[in-house]
């Protein structure tokens, strides 16, 4: 995995997770560029209902944004605030597996708290009310980008928060600081750098989001250009529309990332947040903080947890035999598996070749160092069915694609947890050169030595972490899969999507179950095992 | 007359209990290996560490200090670093210690000019901390103390982070505005020579406590084997 700096052997790594990674996309890019010449860019352009579905695109994207930071703002400092508060743990908890929940059943659990049928209309019914049909279209859009994107952006703010040291907050003290005061001269300083990255990360997270639009949207009024690209592929067999949607929406997603970068410090996406050590603030007692930060704190516990604990109840039904014991199941499971695992795998060698050469790189082309970092960000906002329908068109006239399809699943999976992998790993990795590379080369640790008793104590954490979040998001991918979605792949989300659009709930609640189950195990097992233990 | 009565408190496996009486008006410098519990008297003193026994009395005169919320106390308190916020003006930065909601009177405007001037950072007051030196930054701090005007300041090693030529400088800034504004300064250092340059007495602390306390120029000349394990001299 990882070679010497004294040998030249980490090129030959490095080349082969080049190819690995531009290969697919300079396929992908060749194959649609084909179509170019067939594009009929007037009629795309004045098409009516193109233009809605990028102006809605944007206004979910902004609403989902605006909601998703106003409130983290709200929990981070409340969290930030009462250290000691007891539901702490659980709520960060619940707020680490929304990462790595599959949207498919955060989308469920939205359903069967929101829906018609739903827990919430059913406590309405009882007061005497009449059953309200709210959940699909832009409420349940932005109900479920929510659910995702504020755990994200509370952890990313809060570990802001907690970096601010002991001394400010004794000084603070001392000079008898409001609550106002604080905010105003401490904690917004502190947080404001990190916030133009972070709105454009959840930007771009919402603008391309695919199974949560495909599931609550509910028909062409709330439709984005994701799922317009997807429709486009699938229904119209029109690929060259699908280009032209695609490079409107990497223009306007490549845009804000952009703009983000410009303008904000990098967020560290990924730490750990339960060792932040105590600190005394002059504003726990007052009354009013207590009760606004209780609140704050329940319904963010909520937020997440209630749909949670739907899904597992409605997991608990008399269809489980029935589904547990039906061989398709397994066969989904046993290919969400192994897709997960794969695309982890595949995704860790590209991350570690790239990062290798960026670190060799960096002290004498810091400009191709450089590009390393922006291949990372680049996939983040090519979407992954473009990239997917280009490798299928750029290879079906060489091989039969159909009898690889779920080796595409993999490599696009893999292609698009890179981003996720390079950032968890890149400190790391470049820490490893700046702190540790003069030391090896003095003392000749080199080649296996190295790897056992530097490289791997320093990079298990991360590795562990990115190969869990990557397989985790894999396992639940729903978009890559449903483009090619035939009877013979199957897999949990593929499975868990079809028996929601035909109405088997049952059916439905026990799938859901063992796609959270096997998202969750996945994870735990990679990060701890992997990862070793957090002292 | 500032006096410790049985102040005992726990931090993590190491136990302290502090009994000390300091004279008013004159620079006490505070001695000991790492970890002995200097700066835990001054915390103890700025109420960032609460006593955790009842008994537990800290008196400023007859006053009970240890009941009053840190920003009721009348201490000022200098660290190593981190004494300013990074975004604000040297000017803010000492303003905040007259107001912390920042909007002064005409006055108070003027006392935060004078307190730049008497610090030497005139004209300097725009500056961001980040375009300061290490020693202007401290000064600014210094700047803070005078203007918020408590009788007590307490500084934990706040030249440690300087150049000797610096922290010479900086210790006659504090012996002469300490004497102008007639404090009383507390001061946390690893360096006998500040003690013997600015301080009148030494306090030694040793394992949490209070092991020697006299005039500074005694301090060097002790026998007690902690003292001269402490300045690395063989017993």
């Amino acid at each position: 995995m990882i070679k010497v700096a004294s040998s030249r052997h980490w090129l030959w790594f490095s080349s082969l997770s080049f190819g690995l990674v531009l290969l697919p996309l300079l396929l992908a890019m060749g194959a649609f560029s084909s179509y170019l010449g067939q594009a009929q860019w007037l009629t795309y352009m004045t098409d009516a209902y193109t233009w809605r579905v990028v102006w809605f695109s944007w206004w979910q994207a902004c609403l989902s944004t605006v909601i998703s930071l106003s409130a983290a703002v709200l929990v981070a400092r409340a969290l930030a605030r009462r250290q000691s508060f007891v539901g702490r743990w659980l709520l960060l908890r619940c707020f680490s597996v929304a990462l790595v929940v599959p949207s498919i059943i955060a989308v469920f659990g939205i359903i069967l708290l929101h829906g018609k049928y739903g827990y919430f209309n059913q406590f309405w019914l009882c007061l005497g009310g009449q059953p309200q049909s709210y959940v699909y279209g832009l409420t349940g859009i932005l109900l479920a980008h929510v659910f995702f994107n504020l755990p994200l952006a509370t952890r990313i703010l809060l570990q802001r928060l907690d970096a601010i040291n002991a001394e400010t907050w004794r000084l603070s003290s001392q000079l008898g600081m409001t609550s106002v005061d604080l905010w105003r001269h401490i904690e917004w300083p502190h947080i404001k750098g990190v916030l133009p990255q972070l709105a454009a990360l959840v930007f771009a997270l919402c603008f391309t989001s695919f199974a949560i639009v495909m599931t609550l949207g509910g028909g062409p009024k709330a439709t984005t250009i994701e799922v317009a690209i997807f429709q486009a592929i699938r229904f119209d067999f029109d690929i060259a529309k699908a280009v032209y949607l695609s490079l409107l929406q990497m223009g306007f997603c490549g845009f804000i990332l952009w703009a983000g970068l410009r303008l904000g410090k990098p967020i560290d996406m990924f730490v750990s947040l339960e060792t932040s050590a105590k600190n005394m603030r002059p504003d726990l007692k007052p009354m009013l903080g207590i009760v606004s930060d209780s609140v704050v704190l329940f319904l963010a516990t909520l937020l997440v947890l209630l749909p949670l604990l739907a899904v597992v109840i409605a997991g608990i039904n008399p269809a489980w035999a029935d589904v547990l014991l039906d061989l398709r199941l397994w066969n989904a499971f046993g290919n969400s598996l192994w897709v997960a695992l794969s695309s982890a795998l595949l995704s860790l060698l590209m991350a570690s070749g790239l990062l290798l050469a960026q670190r060799h790189w960096r002290k004498r082309y810091a400009s191709a160092a450089l590009a390393v970092e922006w291949m990372g960000s680049v996939i983040l906002v090519v979407p992954p069915l473009v990239l997917a329908t280009g490798l299928f068109i750029g290879l079906s006239p060489h091989v039969n694609v159909f009898a690889i399809n779920l080796y595409i699943v993999v490599l696009v999976n893999a292609l698009m947890g890179l981003p996720y992998m390079l950032r968890v790993l890149s400190v790391a990795y470049l820490k490893i050169g700046t702190d540790y590379d003069r030391l090896c080369s003095s003392l000749g640790v080199q080649g296996w030595h190295r790897l056992r008793h530097v490289e791997w104590p320093i990079l298990r954490k991360p590795v562990g972490l990115a190969l869990a979040l990557v397989a985790a998001m894999s396992a639940g991918d729903l978009g890559v899969v449903a483009l090619f979605g035939s009877p013979d792949i199957q897999t949990l989300p593929l499975l868990m999507y079809q028996r929601l659009g035909s109405y088997q709930s049952d059916a439905a609640g026990v799938t859901a179950v063992v796609l959270l189950g096997l998202c969750l195990v996945i994870f735990v097992i990679l990060e701890r095992l992997l990862g070793g233990s957090d002292d | 007359m500032i006096n410790f009565k049985q102040v005992n408190c726990r931090l993590g496996e190491q136990n302290f209990c502090y009994d000390l009486q300091i004279q008013l008006g004159q620079v006490v410098a505070i001695m000991g290996a790492s970890g002995s519990g200097k700066s835990t008297l001054l915390n103890l003193l700025a109420g960032f560490i609460a006593p955790q026994n009842d008994t537990a009395q800290i008196l400023l005169g007859d006053e009970r200090v240890d009941l009053l919320a840190p920003s009721q106390r009348p201490v000022t308190s200098l660290f190593q670093e981190h004494n300013l916020f990074a975004h604000m003006s040297a000017f803010n930065n000492l303003a905040l210690g007259i107001r912390t909601s920042l909007k002064l009177t005409v006055d108070e405007i003027a006392q935060v000019d004078t307190a730049l001037e008497q610090v030497g950072l005139k004209g300097l007051g725009s500056r961001l901390p980040k375009e300061l030196s290490g020693g202007q930054r401290q000064r600014v701090a210094l700047g803070r103390a005078l203007v918020r005007r408590k009788p007590l300041l307490l500084l934990d090693e706040p030249f440690s982070a300087l150049d000797p030529a610096l922290r010479q400088e900086m210790a006659a800034l504090v012996k002469s505005l300490s004497q102008q504004h007639q404090l009383t300064v507390l001061l946390v250092t690893h360096e006998p020579r500040d003690a013997l340059d600015l301080a009148e007495t030494v306090v030694f602390i040793a394992d949490g406590r209070v092991h020697w306390q006299g005039p500074s120029q005694d301090f060097l000349q002790q026998t007690d084997t902690h003292i001269k394990a402490y300045l690395g001299q063989s017993c």
